[in-house]
């Protein structure tokens, strides 16, 4: 099973950094935690090549590093999690441009192919090297060449000033997608866990003994504490990273700051460059991606997207303004439960929760409330914002969102709202949101009465269970077809079932029934239990009842995933290997730059099919990872990669 | 067959009296007299006790009534002077086993049960039966719970709901086609009061797409709507899906509309507060069993549990959503007009809806474009590996089937194989 895993992994570290470093990076798969000579002598290559591919691996943070003591040697391991985080980067683009726009995109598109830059050199990169587009695509290529050293990312021509850059850096970076790389960054979380123990043990527990559920409580909040602490050292704070001659900014305000807003939307495209360009960034700065954020990310847009399946696009885009409110509010996909809380009380108050307003400043001004919330939204439509894309940058100071009332009304001509206006978006809003909640499906829940904090929460345990059940049923609904799916969701709702029961619960024949199962059976997504009548236990006696194990679907689904999305890797590499002399041609220092005049047209064209072929292997790399996502790890709680 | 004297004229008054009195209660001919009853019936022929019990005995013998035990007691029931006629006719063998199928009633007996209970030879058993079926004294029945054994029951009986298996059940077959249909109603029904339909003329052609954030798309044209009427929607908010996967099923359908301002159906869900009456299993019950869309006296056998059951089957098949006590169609879900048999013709009111199939439904890219009905498929299913039937052989030991050897692959790419 951890075959096509390794397979996987393999094809991805192979398609990025080339197959010197793949090779390492599966020796150090396979063997664990080695040190550089040894590393060396397993995979069978000189040990000055295993450096370089070592080094390369490290820029990218695919493999973990510890050094126990000072001068003992370095032990590497494979950073599994960070090696399939390639495949999700085609997906990772796509969620920055979606939300912060073209540009932003791109510069997490390239903060992507580096593994992690400073600050410094992508400002640099940007303003001295403009090249073409279509330069890019080669260069990127050209990367997977063995020991190549990494091209400067490759700028576009709408990043046109270092303050453009710096504030989407800025946007960037409060929303969590990209992260410092602090000292720790190349620890792997296990290594990191016991770091953080074994301090613990050293500063709070002289005796080294943590026995009796006193002391362990005493020792688990000490070691919850000191990862925060450690966590929040190495993450990005305005106070530190800024350059300093900007105006001094008091640390932990920049949340909630009011001018903040109007930052944010500098940070998107919308053409101008802006006067009032917030402090520079350190060049120092090292950033990466937070793939954790990321992944928070696209669970949302698939939680959006279900909505609109269901319930059309306005509720869905009221229902994605609400998942984003919360995403800032969440850190982890799992749910993290504090034991210190009492146990009676709900878990889903542990949830966190957004209010109308919230959601109202995620909603992009121009959505049109009243088309989904019928005939709440009778009434005038709420003035729109003028721009297409733009955030709504008025925050309405004084609503409390559950004292709305109908006075005050001026309707105002000027593009910022009134009183009334805003007291009616906030209104539809709500309808929408009481829409979701009232689904089949849950989409989000109004919180109890009787506790402090009011607003919406996601019940994102059960919603994670829906997406999951939907991407199952989405595989076997087009393998298998519509009838095969019927029986399953019947054996999931109502657990294990004799055929004929299940027969008559499908209103259908038996005989029909029995071939489908039988099908599904040899597809191993149902399988029967033999329970005897008698004591001879005659297989003709015997009564089987049929169920759906969806834990043993989910695994063998993500396992099918990882051998298809190899598959399609490795075929890339077959393809260009067909191409191999054109693309060689391509690259020559004397063509790059001017492939129009000195190819010739059939070389031209072939070029352009390799192209398509490649972008079309690899969109489809993209999509394999998005179910593996919903399979593996929106819930949080898979450890198969963890290192 | 023995000589039987003529019914003195005082048992033929308490036969008469007998038959009026089980005609005129609920049960019909069912109807069990026992011994006070008839007493009560026969109060001035019968004497006594002695006087009453040889004329029931008369009319037994004469096969006007017939006999059996109910709770200890002895009771009877009458028969019908015809089939009394027929009966007296018979032979004994075939009397007694009339007698047994007639017991039971509307359930029937299994002819295996008759050879026991009778005692009489199996043959005999078999030719009398034939011959019982031939004067049209009983029949063969297929029971749904046993279809392989010969089940027999008195030929003017119906058979009942349990050996029939219900009104889904035609002769013994499972009646597919009707619970299509019913299945079909329900979705019309249901959709009707589900959802909030607007037919909104769109100035933009129907290929436009945009992001889903982009749905404010500006106030240029829609300024001109006039400030009365709602903003014409986001053409991803419409039901009908025809502008989204062009194949040649669906250009056929496009052609045939005839209208050329392109219109859009866009479905806006009900409130949710107060909470809107979404049709329950009982309104949708009462609806079918009074529309005229199904013979009337099929939809009078429609019980409340066989419309619950097509219901969760519409459920699990994402037709239906349960909501608020009710159901709802899920979005974009759509119905078979009646007589189109699958295609769905672009006039009326369901102009550029699917036809309800699936099959060609979010058959690819975006998912995120797909409507309410279940996706079809997701990027696994999409690659060629997703179908492969030698997935299990491909790359193992160096084997002839790799990635590079594949010819899905090829096929996929749009490559010659």
């Amino acid at each position: 099973m951890a075959q096509n895993l390794n397979d996987l992994l393999h094809a991805l570290v192979e398609s990025h950094t080339g197959n010197l470093s793949a090779s390492i990076f599966s020796t150090l798969a396979h063997h664990g935690r080695l040190s550089l000579p040894t590393l060396a002598s397993h995979a069978q290559i000189p040990l000055r090549r295993a450096r370089t591919g070592i080094a390369s691996l490290l820029e990218e943070q695919l493999v973990h590093y510890i050094a126990g003591e000072e001068d003992s040697p370095a032990l590497y391991s494979a950073n599994l999690e960070g090696a399939y985080n390639l495949a999700r980067h085609m997906n990772v683009v796509r969620l920055v441009t979606e939300r912060h726009g073209e540009a932003a995109g791109q510069v997490v598109k390239n903060i992507l192919q580096l593994g992690n830059a400073r600050v410094g050199d992508l400002a640099e990169a940007y303003n001295l090297r403009p090249v073409s587009k279509r330069d890019s695509a080669i260069s990127s290529e050209h990367a997977t060449s063995n020991g190549y050293h990494k091209s400067k990312p490759s700028p576009l021509h709408h990043i046109t000033s270092a303050s453009e850059l710096h504030n989407i850096l800025r946007t960037l970076l409060q929303s969590g997608i990209l992260v410092k790389v602090g000292a720790r960054a190349f620890i792997s979380a296990s290594d990191f866990k016991e770091q953080i123990e074994e301090t613990v043990i050293n500063e709070q527990f002289p005796d080294r003994k943590v026995t009796g559920p006193k002391k362990q409580a005493l020792f688990a909040g000490a070691v919850r504490q000191l990862k925060r602490k450690w966590q929040s050292d190495d993450a990005f704070s305005e106070a530190q990273d800024y350059d300093s001659k900007g105006t001094i900014k008091r640390p932990g305000q920049h949340f909630t700051a009011p001018n903040k807003r109007a930052k944010l939307n500098n940070g998107l495209t919308n053409g101008h460059t802006d006067e009032d360009s917030g402090p520079k960034l350190s060049s120092d700065l090292i950033v990466r991606v937070d793939f954790t954020k990321c992944t928070l990310g696209l669970r949302s847009l698939r939680l959006q997207n279900m909505a609109k399946r269901f319930l059309g696009n306005t509720t869905a885009a009221v229902y994605g303004a609400l998942l984003q409110a919360i995403e800032g509010k969440t850190h982890s996909l799992h749910v993290e439960t504090d034991p210190a809380q009492d146990e009676d009380d709900d878990p889903e108050d542990a949830l966190p929760v957004a209010n109308t307003r919230e959601v109202a400043e995620f909603l992009v001004v121009g959505v049109d409330l009243s088309g989904g919330g019928n005939y709440v939204g009778k009434g005038k439509r709420v003035p729109n914002g003028a721009g297409k894309k733009r955030r709504k940058n008025e925050v309405i100071e004084d609503v409390e969102d559950d004292e709305l009332e109908d006075d005050g009304s001026h309707p105002t001509t000027d593009g910022h709202m009134s009183y009334r206006d805003s007291a009616k978006r906030f209104e539809d809003i709500e309808a929408h949101l009481r829409l979701l909640e009232q689904h089949d499906k849950i989409f989000c829940k109004y919180t109890r009465p009787g506790i402090p904090l009011k607003g919406w929460r996601i019940p994102f345990g059960n919603l994670i269970e829906t997406l999951l059940n939907d991407e199952l049923d989405a595989t076997i609904n087009a393998l298998y077809g519509k009838i095969p799916l019927r029986l399953i969701r019947i054996l999931r709702d109502r657990g294990k079932l004799e055929e004929k029961a299940i027969a008559s619960i499908a209103m259908m024949r038996i005989k029909d029934v029995r071939g489908v199962l039988a099908e599904m059976q040899h597809a191993s997504l149902v399988d029967a239990q033999e329970v005897p009548k008698e004591n001879q236990r005659q297989p003709s006696k015997n009564i089987y009842l049929w169920y759906f194990d969806t834990k043993r679907a989910q695994s063998l689904t993500l396992q099918h995933t990882y051998k298809a999305m190899a598959r399609t890797l490795q075929r890339t590499d077959v393809e260009r290997e067909e191409c191999r002399t054109i693309i060689a041609k391509a690259e020559r220092t004397d063509i790059k730059g001017n492939e129009a005049e000195k190819l010739q047209q059939g070389e031209k064209q072939a070029l352009r099919a390799w192209r398509e072929t490649e972008e079309r292997l690899l969109t489809q790399v993209g999509r394999l990872d998005d179910v593996v996502a919903v399979l593996r790890d929106f819930s949080g709680t898979d450890t198969s990669l963890l290192s | 067959m023995p000589f039987l004297p003529k019914t003195s004229p005082e048992s033929e008054t308490l036969y008469t009296d007998l038959l009026a009195a089980a005609q005129a209660s609920d049960e019909g001919l069912k109807k069990l007299f026992y011994q006070p009853d008839i007493k009560d019936l026969a109060d001035a022929t019968a004497k006594s006790v002695d006087m009453l019990l040889r004329f029931i005995q008369e009319l037994v013998s004469h096969c006007l009534l017939r006999t059996s035990r109910q709770g200890g007691a002895l009771c009877w029931s009458t028969r019908p002077r015809a089939a009394a006629e027929n009966i007296r006719a018979l032979a004994t063998n075939e009397r007694t086993l009339y007698e047994y199928v007639e017991d039971s009633h509307t359930k029937g007996i299994w002819l295996r049960e008759l050879k026991k209970r009778s005692g009489i030879e199996e043959k005999k058993v078999e030719r009398a039966m034939a011959k019982l079926e031939s004067a049209r004294l009983v029949k063969l029945i297929k029971n749904i719970r046993a279809p392989a054994q010969k089940t027999y029951m008195l030929a003017h009986l119906v058979p009942s709901d349990d050996v029939t298996g219900g009104s889904f059940f035609d002769a013994g077959d499972l009646d597919e086609s009707l619970i299509e249909e019913v299945g079909n109603l329900i979705v019309f029904h249901v959709r009707s009061q589900s959802w909030e339909e607007r037919k909104v003329y769109s100035k933009r052609p129907p290929r436009a797409e945009s992001p889903i954030y982009i749905n404010g798309h500006g106030g240029g044209g829609e300024a001109e709507v006039g400030s009365k009427r709602k903003r014409s929607p986001d053409i991803e908010d419409m039901a009908a899906p025809h502008h989204q996967k062009p194949s040649k099923h669906r250009s056929h359908r496009r052609r045939s509309s005839p209208d050329p301002e392109p219109y859009t159906l866009q479905q806006i869900p009900h409130p949710a507060s107060p909470p809107y009456p979404y049709p329950s299993t009982e309104t949708i019950h009462t609806w079918l069993t009074t529309t005229s869309a199904i013979r009337q006296s099929k939809a009078q056998q429609l019980t409340l549990a066989e419309i619950q059951g097509v219901i969760d089957v519409l459920v699990w098949d994402d037709k239906l959503e349960r909501i608020a006590g009710g159901y709802r169609t899920v979005r974009g879900v759509e119905f078979r007009p009646p007589g189109f048999g699958g295609a769905v013709g672009s006039g009326g009111g369901w102009g550029g809806y699917g036809d309800g199939d699936g099959d060609d439904e979010g058959e690819g890219e975006d998912e995120g474009e797909g409507l309410g009905a279940t996706r079809n498929g997701n990027g696994l299913t999409q690659v060629p590996c997703g179908r492969c039937p030698v997935l299990e052989l491909c790359g193992v030991g160096g084997g002839q089937v790799n990635a590079g050897s594949c010819v899905y692959f090829r096929e996929w790419l749009g490559r010659e194989v």
